[in-house]
């Protein structure tokens, strides 16, 4: 039994990785779009590096934000157009563990590159080298937790516009996105930044049985 | 014990039948109706005519008796559709997931309210229009939580669909507001100062703090009128095909 639900999550894992990396445009479109965002912060408002020091890791978070929401359509929706995700269902493996595969495959599709990226976008935007840590850190978990609500949010709108998921999505991002400019600029102040890691973990420990439960409940609905 | 259980869960399944509820609905409406507009006249006159003056803030604060029962109203019509929500995930019950809709638009008609007027009263005693303060950020994305609740159940055609659609939507709602609603407190206090509190003012007299209990049961009274009246509607559209529909109104006419 228990082989079987890891055998059945690689399946799935590699199924989704092969078909994302066989097309470039799922893992470069996401960095490019994260990095353009980036660079318009500082033609828009001033190229002087005290203020954008000081803007920097609100400009991050919410360019990682907008540019994990920019693929999360094709998360489902079109294994759910040419039928396999109804496959999925028909077979007697737990629909929960596809849910979170797939999930992982979308994070490491787009919130991977963005960690890179966040890398480079901290040297356009002079951050200081102490702050890398927390910036990858509350990235890792930030982005994940974005994958997760996203996938709730595609699943719910599955054959509609790509607008709502971002509006389903959008309102319940803001603790990750306060709690991530807040660690980011208290590295920068040189105060202690664990405890805003420490609730954001909580809340991907909470969110990935939770959020992944009810994923499932909102893609079933579109099987009535 | 099982037994009670089972006798209070039926009771509650019968009442919610859309035909039986619309004739006891239809009974209780006019109760409803006159006394929450009583209450709600008299609470709202009380708190506006015969409360004292505020000695720092004059007669602007009387406009609390508008804001503070709105916005508490707003975050309880949230509770609210989460547990109904959850009543429509569980038990599929098709008149709890009509009750989650109707109550989306009130809710979130409470909230714009206590957006509104707290603006208006920010104005004279803040000097501004709108500050980044904890309470004011949570409230407003509690808007716009509500907001999606309404654009994603109007998005899907199928209404009983849409109804367990929306009631994922508030359970995640639920579970994540007050994680926002302590984030959003914490990053206040990181960054800046609280500026302005409620609490630092004068706490209040008794002559001031009864017509604004007043107020707040006649906002619930208006808040279950509402939703009665929406939910009947509500109901009487989703059966719209179903014979005791026509017979109901065919009986009106006559």
């Amino acid at each position: 039994m228990k082989s079987n639900i890891y055998n059945w999550f690689f399946l799935i894992l590699r199924r989704d990785l092969l078909m994302a990396f066989r097309r470039s445009s799922t893992y470069i479109t996401p960095l490019i779009f994260f990095l353009i965002v980036i660079s318009f912060f500082p033609i828009a408002l001033s190229p002087d590096q005290d203020f954008l020091r000081s803007l920097a890791p609100g400009v991050i978070w919410i360019a990682a934000l907008l540019s994990s929401l920019l693929a999360i359509e094709t998360i489902f929706s079109e294994d759910f157009r040419d039928g396999t995700l109804d496959e999925f269902f028909i077979s007697n493996d737990p629909s929960f563990v596809l849910v979170f595969a797939k999930v992982l495959c979308h994070w490491l599709v787009t919130g991977f590159p963005i960690l890179l990226a966040s890398l480079i976008s901290s040297l356009i935007l002079y951050l200081p080298v102490s702050s890398l840590l927390p910036m990858i850190c509350s990235l890792i978990l930030g982005t994940f937790f974005m994958s997760l609500l996203g996938a709730i949010g595609a699943a719910l709108s599955l054959g509609k516009s790509a607008i709502l998921s971002a509006i389903i999505v959008l309102p319940f991002s803001i603790p990750t996105l306060l709690m991530g400019t807040a660690a980011v600029s208290s590295a920068i102040d040189y105060q202690d930044y664990s405890g805003f890691l420490l609730i954001m973990g909580a809340m991907l420990a909470i969110g990935v049985p939770g959020l992944c439960l009810l994923t499932v409940e909102a893609i079933l609905l579109n099987y009535e | 014990m099982n037994k009670i259980w089972n006798y209070i869960k039926d009771w509650f399944i019968e009442m919610g039948s859309p035909p039986l509820f619309f004739k006891w609905s239809s009974k209780i409406l006019p109760w409803l109706l006159f006394i929450s507009i009583t209450v709600f006249i008299v609470g709202l006159l009380w708190g506006l005519f015969y409360s004292p003056t505020d000695y720092k803030q004059g007669d602007v604060y009387r406009i609390i008796y508008i804001h503070v029962p709105s916005a508490i109203l707003g975050q309880s019509i949230f509770m609210f559709m989460a547990i109904c929500g959850f009543i429509t995930m569980v038990w599929r019950v098709k008149i709890s997931g009509m009750l989650l809709k109707s109550a989306a638009p009130i809710g979130a008609s409470f909230t714009l309210i206590a957006l509104l007027t707290g603006s208006i009263w920010g104005k004279p005693t803040w000097g501004t229009w709108w500050v980044w303060d904890a309470r004011l950020t949570s409230t407003l994305i509690l808007f716009f939580i509500y907001a999606a609740i309404i654009g994603l159940h109007s998005s899907i055609d199928d209404k009983t669909k849409a109804d367990r659609a929306i009631s994922i939507l508030s359970l995640v709602g639920i579970a994540i507001i007050p994680i926002i609603k302590k984030s959003v407190d914490w990053w206040q206090t990181l960054h800046q100062p609280s500026t302005f509190s409620l609490t630092s003012a004068p706490s209040m007299t008794p002559d001031m703090y009864q017509p604004l209990l007043l107020c707040f049961l006649g906002f619930y009274l208006i808040f279950a009128l509402l939703l009665t009246m929406n939910l009947r509607a509500e109901v009487v559209i989703r059966e719209k095909n179903r014979s005791w529909v026509s017979k109901q109104f065919l009986n009106l006419e006559r």
